[in-house]
């Protein structure tokens, strides 16, 4: 177990267990100046999310959501692409999901595949536009996939309001799914586990995405760790030059990894229609899309680290809304925790660096007779010595 | 005359122990044009980044106008009325050719802009000066030259009186370099003075009227332009250097490996770089190329590798045409490649050492398993090229960048010659890194030549060319100038005359050696 501590990942998760400890407590003190209950607002905000099965439900389905969302942005940051196009690739993968789960003739099972086979594929395509125009024309994926999200969102709304909505709906919606065709719970079919099965069966909607999303997770490190793809993504972000010098076809790549990231928002989109909502619905995303990026960074851009970082975020999610009802705080506060959260953890990053940068300009003043550090140096790359 | 600049015994030592100037003496009068040439690496950059203020010497005195300064920072310098013109033109591409040069000192009316007044300054000084530029222009769209007189007019702008101007013409044409020297004198009449970096000689007869040569940051000699040829310069910047204590073999030399065939390259800005290339490259056989930086040696590495496109010509590998195609498969036919830009081609910084060392060979068996990499192999691997080429480093997983610059060095030389290459294409092996690793990546080439491969040596270093290579060729504004089939048999002095384009073979004496 001694290696386990000195490595990396608990090294990571201490961070954040730091960054996150200390935001909650900024967070409390913010809280003391804002409630009459303090302490009572900020047990309902900490607790709340494990008070009844129902919410701890909440907090799961979310969760997933959310994990997924950080995998996708671990893929396109990987490549160094600041691509954020991932909420309109959700939102037209659950169309396509719920399309195919209310309207295809096919008995439950390959139903549900096609649905999210239709989302996956979805997600990937919409990707495209941003994609080429950035490997061909160098177009700026940041502003075109924030575009295409507006887009899409249209879309979304056209396609719901002309073709799915009935004139007997109550909200912009469609009709439910009927039960058959949306996934079932998580907890698998054996009569020992019938009491437990039927309890969460009622009140909370956690599926079976559960086990997609850990493959999906396992999956993801794979892909981009131990496979050539993912040696070519991870090439092409952190030195395009060097990629293309060493044969690497950068525009497949970087291509490549905005479809493979799309595939796996067209799942969250799957999530969202089959297993949260359980109709397509209007506003189903609401701006969750760009969450994604706060996980990647809380997990470091490490698929593995999404999980942790997933649930964490999900969990202070689920808490604004518990404490939102049953006290006098708003949910704005926990925005204003998870900032601080964020914050902390990426200046903690910045920290070796800012070591290391004073520590180089001690050494080059004890060379130079107190003269200003040689910039030079470091462009020279002689700075670092093995 | 009375002087204006007078760098008094300048000393400057770089943290990595670089030397770049030794004790140098450089005076400048008033409302003269001074050039100062060098070969590459001869110390012209930093001395006029010292004067400028972006470098601080180690030792020395700098006097303008008879004080003595201390400039700590380019902003010191500007007050002192210096102002220089970057090989890089430092621009804002979307703001205007007027709003580039107020840039930083913008009149103002009211607490805005004031835009007219922007444009009639950029006006009177373009006039004033002879330097034409269309100042509602984006600078963006408007060609070099003009750039570079925006360029000039900002220093103008701001009241310099001194202008250093860093080898001006690098990136001009002709016609383009005819304006500027035209502009140039103009400045002088009105009493400024030039200090003119460049290694043409041919310029420095041209338009100035005094001239310093620097050789290996030390200073040779200045003198008044009029009382020397071209070939005194030449030899006084390239001068006579020990050969490095190289033991090679006698060549072997076997068959054609490629066959390089009227290679030309135009730059972005239109400029032709390089003009109908040709020669060959043969098994058991260094061929050098030499030639002052900036005749076309990076272009022609750079196409001959597939990183840029040519402007037509053939490059036969094994038959098959390999020009214009992608790296991929450039490197397929054997052809490996050591960069000249080492940081920025050559390695992915905050890439693992191991998986540096596999950027050209991953998709292939055994690195692939599979669908997926095999990692235990290319730990496996990456330890032996380690220890083979002897990269200092606890192991191969840390990044990249935490090894000095020879070391980096090795692991691309580690690569590119563990690949068993067909040919190799050297560019600056060597350029920037410690002697160790100097001498040995020097014997690794050499060893590479003698068990028959082929090698094409691009280098800066004049005495690194000549004492690796069996075969020179000098290049010269993108042609081909001479070609020396015994490299052990041609003296610097002669090589230098080819190299500055002084002297030059015929066609047909070229052809039995290319």
């Amino acid at each position: 177990m001694k290696s386990f501590f000195e490595s990396k990942g608990f090294r990571e998760l201490l961070r954040i267990v730091l960054a996150v400890s200390i935001g909650l407590a900024l967070g409390f003190i913010i809280t003391l100046f804002v409630s009459e209950d303090p302490v009572g607002a900020y047990k309902s905000f900490l607790l709340g999310p494990l008070s009844r099965l129902n919410r701890i439900g909440d907090w799961l389905e979310e969760s997933l959501t959310l994990i997924l969302l950080g995998l996708v942005i671990c893929i396109v940051f990987g490549a160094s692409q600041w691509y954020i196009g991932v909420e309109g690739q959700m939102v037209l993968g659950a169309m396509a999901a719920g399309c195919v789960a209310l309207y295809v003739p096919l008995p439950p099972f390959p139903r549900i595949l096609l649905a999210f086979l239709a989302a996956m594929v979805v997600g990937a395509l919409w990707g495209l536009i941003p994609a080429l125009l950035k490997a061909y024309y160098n177009a700026n994926e940041l502003v075109t996939s924030l575009m295409m999200n507006s887009v899409a969102l249209k879309v979304f709304e056209y396609i719901l309001k002309t073709f799915i909505m009935t004139p007997k709906s109550r909200s912009i919606s469609s009709e439910f799914i009927d039960k058959p065709f949306r996934l079932p719970t998580f907890i698998p079919d054996w009569p020992f586990l019938q009491t437990i099965r039927e309890l969460w069966e009622k009140q909370t909607s956690v599926t079976i995405m559960v086990y997609i999303v850990i493959a999906a997770v396992i999956v993801v490190y794979y892909l981009l760790f131990k496979t050539p793809f993912g040696y070519e993504l991870r090439t092409v972000g952190l030195n395009t030059k060097f990629a293309h010098y060493g044969g690497i076809n950068v525009k497949r790549t970087i291509i490549m990894s905005i479809l493979v990231s799309g595939i796996v928002a067209g799942l969250a989109g799957a999530h969202l229609t089959l297993a949260i909502h359980n109709k397509i619905i209007s506003n189903m995303t609401s701006g969750l899309g760009f969450e994604g990026i706060n996980i990647a960074i809380l997990a470091g851009n490490n698929p593995l680290g999404v999980p942790i970082a997933g649930l964490l975020y999900g969990y202070l999610r689920a808490g604004s809304d518990v404490m939102e009802r049953s006290s006098d705080v708003s949910r704005e506060l926990v925005f204003v925790i998870q900032a601080m959260v964020l914050l902390l953890v990426t200046a903690e990053r910045l920290l070796p660096t800012i070591q290391k940068r004073v520590a180089e300009f001690k050494e080059s003043n004890d060379s130079n007779n107190g003269s200003k550090p040689d910039l030079n140096k470091v462009k020279e790359g002689d700075s670092h010595v093995a | 005359m009375k002087p204006i600049v007078e760098m008094k015994n300048i000393v400057k030592i770089y943290d990595n122990g670089v030397v770049a100037n030794n004790g140098v003496n450089f005076t400048v009068n008033k409302g003269e044009i001074h050039a100062l040439v060098g070969e590459n690496g001869a110390g012209k950059s930093t001395l006029m980044k010292i004067l400028y203020g972006i470098e601080q010497p180690t030792e020395g005195e700098i006097v303008i106008d008879g004080k003595s300064v201390s400039f700590k920072s380019s902003m010191d310098a500007i007050d002192h009325k210096i102002g220089m013109v970057h090989q890089n033109f430092m621009l804002v591409p979307s703001f205007t050719v007027a709003a580039n040069v107020v840039l930083g000192n913008e009149p103002i009316k009211n607490g805005f802009i004031d835009k007219d007044q922007v444009l009639n300054v950029t006006k009177e000084l373009s006039d004033q000066f002879g330097l034409f530029v269309q100042p509602d222009a984006i600078v963006d769209s408007v060609n070099v030259g003009q750039r570079q007189r925006v360029e000039i007019l900002k220093t103008l702008y701001r009241k310099a009186e001194i202008l250093i101007l860093d080898e001006p013409t690098a990136v001009l044409t002709p016609q383009e370099t005819q304006d500027l020297f035209k502009a140039i004198r103009t400045l002088v009449h009105q009493g400024k003075t030039v200090i003119f970096i460049t290694h043409k000689l041919r310029e420095v007869k041209e338009i100035s009227d005094r001239v310093t040569v620097m050789r290996h940051g030390k200073m040779i000699g200045t003198v008044d332009t009029k009382d020397v040829t071209r070939e005194q310069m030449a030899n006084m910047m390239v001068g006579r250097e020990v050969f490095l204590n190289i033991s090679k073999p006698t060549m072997k030399r076997a068959e054609k490996r490629m066959e390089i065939q009227n290679i030309s390259f135009i730059s972005e800005t239109g400029r032709p770089v390089l003009r109908d290339v040709s020669f060959n490259l043969y098994a058991g056989e260094i061929l050098g190329i030499a030639g002052v930086e900036g005749n076309g040696q990076t272009e022609l590495v750079e196409v001959l590798t597939g990183l840029k496109r040519s402007a037509g010509g053939q490059a036969v590998v094994k038959g098959k045409n390999v020009l214009d195609r992608t790296p991929r498969e450039v490197r397929q036919k054997g052809v490996s490649h050591i960069p000249e830009d080492r940081l920025t081609n050559g390695v992915a910084l905050k890439e693992s050492i191991e998986e540096n060392l596999i950027v050209d060979r991953y998709f292939s068996k055994p690195y692939k398993k599979g669908m997926m990499l095999d990692y235990r192999l290319i730990e496996n691997k990456g330890k032996d090229l380690i220890r083979q080429f002897g990269i200092l480093t606890p192991n191969g997983k840390l990044p990249v960048e935490s090894l000095s610059g020879g070391n980096m060095q090795k692991v691309i030389v580690a690569r590119e010659l563990s690949s068993n290459p067909y040919v190799l294409i050297a560019s600056q092996p060597t350029r920037g890194i410690d002697v160790g690793a100097t001498e040995f990546i020097r014997e690794e080439l050499v060893r590479l030549r003698t068990e028959g491969c082929a090698v094409l040596l691009v280098s800066a270093d004049l005495s690194e060319v000549m004492s690796l290579s069996d075969r020179i060729v000098t290049l010269y504004e993108g042609k081909i100038t001479g070609v020396f089939p015994d490299a052990a048999k041609v003296s610097e002095d002669e090589l230098g005359l080819f190299m500055l384009g002084i002297k030059h073979q015929t066609n047909e004496e070229m052809e039995k050696f290319l």
